[in-house]
């Protein structure tokens, strides 16, 4: 016979104004098994679990319900109350009488006390056939892998190395930094991006706890929390970085110049052997495969003809290696939306001089290909005009995506006032829906935009075509209701961040879910913001969803701290509410194997003796520290061989038994 | 006696008598006319009662699981066992290699009753079998029925107390015999959840509720991997309209899944039991 107590909460007022807790308390205690029952203001604090443990030791009690708020909630503080009781910490249920009850019923104050009733009695009926858990010891790998060397993953980097343990990160462009760098200005202070970045980026360089993988990506991921088996593949460089020096003399040689310099965003052209920016990280070379002529069509050879260490190598392959890690960081960013076909009424792409964010951000940069001073692509001259469309893409659930893109406000502000202070003559229109400036001296920084002259006009651009020389952009102020016409000499669009390709496929290898925009989901919006759904995989920065620097900053620090606090244990505590095979039951189908998003599952011979004959057959197992308790193969299991420790058939199937009786 | 059953009994016999096979699982017949029964070999010897005629209603198929600690197992089968053998590889009952397939391509079958075909059969997409180690006879020309869902659509076009009628008035007479369970292929649970009396799936009454729960439950359990033979319904001895509940969900999986015959091959992707990292959340 169990021994079971009920506690019935009352939250304050939130769940006692509306649910007659004395008389729950009282319903509670005539339930079968129930030896003890009493209420009180709130079982969540010191003196409402000194109660709880006073009547285990005064009632005897082997098992507990508490009615009150959500499970998510409180249950692991009763958790860790009984972990120093006699009572297993798993012999717990919750009855959500809060969210479930008081909340959603305020105006019915008698049907929820019913309600709360059923809630305690269904609680009371599934914790009568709870089993003790235990948990287990898993070893922790003291290293970390980031996937991503911007700002997010140089930050996490940073800060677990400077913590004492080893780092990987795996970047897949040639060097780190990602897009700050590429950056002129951050808002609101002003300084110079690459100025606070390209420090970053040679400090986790030379950092002895971090290794950089650049042109790489992760290809497979095997194993669990504390001992990711991580295979990632490096991609032919073609220089040998042992031997290379950077000296750059390869890059002045190669007879290929055409290339179109992503860096620059296409502004100016690039060698097919060539380092990224001046101050990339490793700051040394590598050979575009495209482009290369040695390599496409077997000439030239310039490179190796003139690199006086002999570092060029043809014949690079790529290379795949397998490391250990204990926790990831997924920090894989954004790319900025391909405007060009979604906005046909922009001129799709066909007008030189309507660019984009990142565009003008290259051209102001002093390191750039007009050295700073802002001039029109086409040709070359100062605008005069210049008109800053914003939620291109963002906002516009019709054409890009739904979602606010967070920075834009403040670039855009910041660009029209960098325009006004490059150009004092020059005229500035910024048309927007909303301004949103919620930050620290975000707000001071847009009215002082406002302050320098740029124009404010509230509404969308309708079309934007070319007429002579400049161009005339349609739009609407819709604080006066006029339609507006504007002659632009470039224009500036503020368009949407979107997730960086290949970042969903990243995340899937982890068992790490995307959401429909491809954004990384983090286990709970508020409370555990920098977690995934994975066990020790932490996300930073703007693969969770678009964040300006100083956020991405934050949350990468977060992560980091996340992942040095995983890494201040020798061993993690495993979660024991796992799937769990009954051998008898299972046919060895193997449809669990299949529908196991975690791989923690898979068919293993058995030896066994049934009826009085030995047979040699194929039975599933559970990998218990991969098992997340998802669920998923309980439901998938025909016969129900597989059960889930803590939420058994046999205890749900009671709990609805309670419910069904009258 | 025909030419498929001289052949079929000499082939059993070699293989037997070389040591190939450990057991091999035909027909032989039965007490009465117009009636067979499924004759599991052990021996040499028993080869000679095999037999094969269009009134070997039974499917082989299911027999190897019981058998196959013995070693390899021979088996005779016509399309619908071929494919009750690919179902049952895919769901790990046993391996290709444990089986020597004698394949049979099939006249149909008639109902002892009245002498005319079986239902099953008259809705048979692939008589020659679709995977064997030998050919008995010439593969014969496969005609695929007019409309794959023609027992379906006898219930699905109906409104929704219509169909509740109907499977109301066949779930009343089940007598949850489970003979139906018993012959599937797909059904290869160890232990059905019918007969776990302590989780308490189902009740033990029978009444039209259980039944109707029973019946449900049983063609879900199936639904993606039907092999749609109809021996569940042709075992019925209660005449429940069992195909017309399979073919629907077949044919629903068909439409939510794209184009799929279940046992055509043993490296399908179940609809209902893959997990695709592709697989993204579309929902909002």
């Amino acid at each position: 016979m169990s021994r079971i107590g009920v506690f019935v909460c009352h939250c304050g007022s939130n769940i006692g104004g509306v649910v007659d807790c004395p008389a729950v308390r009282d319903y509670a205690a005539t339930l079968p098994n129930v030896v003890h029952a009493e209420d009180n203001k709130y079982t969540c604090s010191d003196p409402g679990q000194a109660k709880i443990r006073q009547a285990i030791e005064d009632y005897d009690l082997d098992r507990i319900v508490v009615a009150a708020c959500s499970p998510r909630m409180h249950e692991p503080t009763w958790r860790a109350l009984l972990s120093h009781t006699k009572v297993n910490p798993y012999m717990l249920e919750v009855a959500n009488l809060r969210e479930h009850d008081s909340w959603v019923h305020a105006d019915n104050k008698e049907a929820a006390t019913e309600k709360a009733k059923d809630l305690v009695k269904m609680a009371v009926a599934k914790v009568d056939h709870a089993i003790p858990l235990y948990t287990q010891q898993i070893p922790v790998n003291k290293k970390a892998l980031i996937i991503g060397g911007g700002i997010a993953g140089m930050q996490a980097a940073l800060d677990i190395a400077d913590a004492g343990y080893k780092v990987t990160i795996v970047e897949r462009k040639a060097t780190l930094g990602g897009k700050m760098p590429m950056l002129d200005k951050t808002f609101p202070t002003m300084d110079c991006s690459a100025c606070i970045c390209t420090p970053k980026m040679s400090e986790v360089g030379n950092h002895p706890n971090i290794t950089v993988k650049t042109l790489s990506e992760v290809t497979k991921v095997e194993g669990y929390v504390g001992n990711f088996e991580i295979t990632i593949k490096e991609h032919a460089k073609y220089v040998d970085y042992d031997k290379c020096t950077g000296c750059g003399l390869c890059t002045t040689k190669c007879p290929s110049k055409k290339i179109p310099n992503e860096w620059n965003q296409g502004l100016d052209n690039r060698t097919a052997i060539h380092k990224v920016f001046e101050q990339a990280v490793p700051s040394k070379p590598v050979i575009d495969a495209d482009h290369c002529l040695k390599l496409t069509r077997d000439k030239c050879g310039v490179c190796a003809k003139v690199c006086p260490t002999g570092a060029i190598n043809y014949e690079d392959v790529d290379r795949e290696t397998t490391e250990t890690f204990g926790a990831v960081v997924l920090a894989t960013g954004y790319e900025l939306i391909k405007w060009e076909d979604l906005y046909p009424e922009y001129g799709g792409g066909a007008y030189p001089d309507v660019i984009d964010g990142l565009h003008f951000e290259r051209i102001i940069n002093a390191s750039g290909p007009s050295e700073g001073r802002i001039v029109r692509p086409s040709d070359g001259k100062e605008p005069k005009s210049v008109v800053i469309v914003k939620c291109v893409g963002s906002r516009d659930p019709n054409k890009g995506k739904a979602y606010c893109s967070r920075a834009c406000c403040m670039y855009g502000a910041k660009h029209a006032h960098q325009i006004i202070e490059h150009i004092p003559d020059c005229k500035v229109y910024v048309f927007y829906m909303d301004v949103r400036t919620p930050g620290k001296n975000y707000d001071e920084f847009y009215m002082q935009a406002k302050n320098d002259g740029a124009c404010y006009l509230r509404g969308r651009v309708s079309k934007i075509y070319k007429e002579g020389d400049h161009y005339v952009v349609w739009g609407a102020d819709t604080i006066s209701g006029a339609k507006v016409e504007v002659n632009a000499d470039m224009v500036i669009l503020e368009t949407a961040m979107v997730a960086a390709p290949g970042a969903t496929e990243t995340a899937m290898l982890f068992g790490v879910q995307t959401d429909k925009d491809d954004w990384i989901i983090e286990a709970h919006p508020k409370l555990r913001p920098v977690e995934t759904a994975s066990r020790g995989v932490y996300l930073a920065g703007v693969a969770q969803g678009p964040k300006d620097i100083p956020d991405t900053v934050a949350q990468a620090g977060a992560a980091a701290s996340k992942v040095i606090g995983m890494f201040s244990h020798d061993s993690l505590e495993s979660n024991p509410q796992i799937s769990n095979v009954d051998i008898a039951k299972c046919s060895g189908c193997g449809t669990c194997v299949h529908i196991c998003p975690y791989g923690a599952i898979s068919l293993v011979e058995k030896h066994l003796r049934e009826n009085s004959v030995k047979v040699t057959r194929d039975v599933a197992q559970v990998n218990p520290a991969l098992c997340q308790g998802c669920g998923a193969c309980t439901v998938a299991c025909k016969p129900g061989a597989l059960d889930l420790l803590g939420y058994s058939d046999k205890s749900i199937m009671e709990e609805v038994d309670a419910l069904c009786q009258w | 006696m025909s030419d498929i059953t001289t052949t079929l009994r000499e082939r059993a016999r070699a293989l037997m008598e070389d040591g190939t096979i450990a057991a091999f699982i035909g027909w032989e017949a039965g007490r009465f006319e117009r009636q067979t029964t499924p004759l599991i070999c052990l021996d040499a010897a028993d080869t000679d009662r095999l037999i094969f005629d269009e009134y070997c209603v039974n499917t082989t198929a299911k027999y190897v699981r019981d058998l196959k600690q013995r070693g390899r197992i021979g088996v005779a089968v016509r399309g619908c066992d071929s494919r009750a053998i690919n179902r049952m590889i895919e769901d790990n009952q046993f391996k290709r290699e444990d089986v020597y397939l004698l394949g049979i391509p099939c006249p149909q079958m008639n109902d002892r009753k009245t002498g005319t075909v079986l239902n099953k059969c008259q809705d048979c997409a692939h008589r020659n079998p679709v995977t064997y180690d030998e050919l008995l006879g010439e593969a014969m020309e496969e005609t695929a029925p007019q409309d794959r869902y023609a027992r379906a659509h006898l219930v699905s076009g109906l409104d929704r107390i219509a169909r509740q009628n109907i499977f109301n008035m066949a779930f009343e007479r089940c007598i949850r015999c489970y003979a139906c369970r018993d012959v599937c292929p797909c059904c290869t649970c160890r232990t059905c959840f019918v007969d776990q009396r302590n989780v308490g799936w189902l009740g033990k009454q029978d009444n039209l509720s259980e039944n109707r729960f029973y019946g449900m439950i049983r063609a879900f359990h199936i639904s993606d991997r039907c092999i749609e033979c109809g021996e569940c319904e042709r075992a019925c001895p209660m005449d429940l309209p069992l195909m017309a509940i399979n073919k629907k969900l077949v044919e629903d999986m068909n439409t939510l899944f794209g184009e799929y015959e279940s046992g055509m091959t043993t490296d399908n992707e179940d609809a209902l039991r893959s997990f695709s990292k592709t697989d993204l959340e579309e929902f909002e």
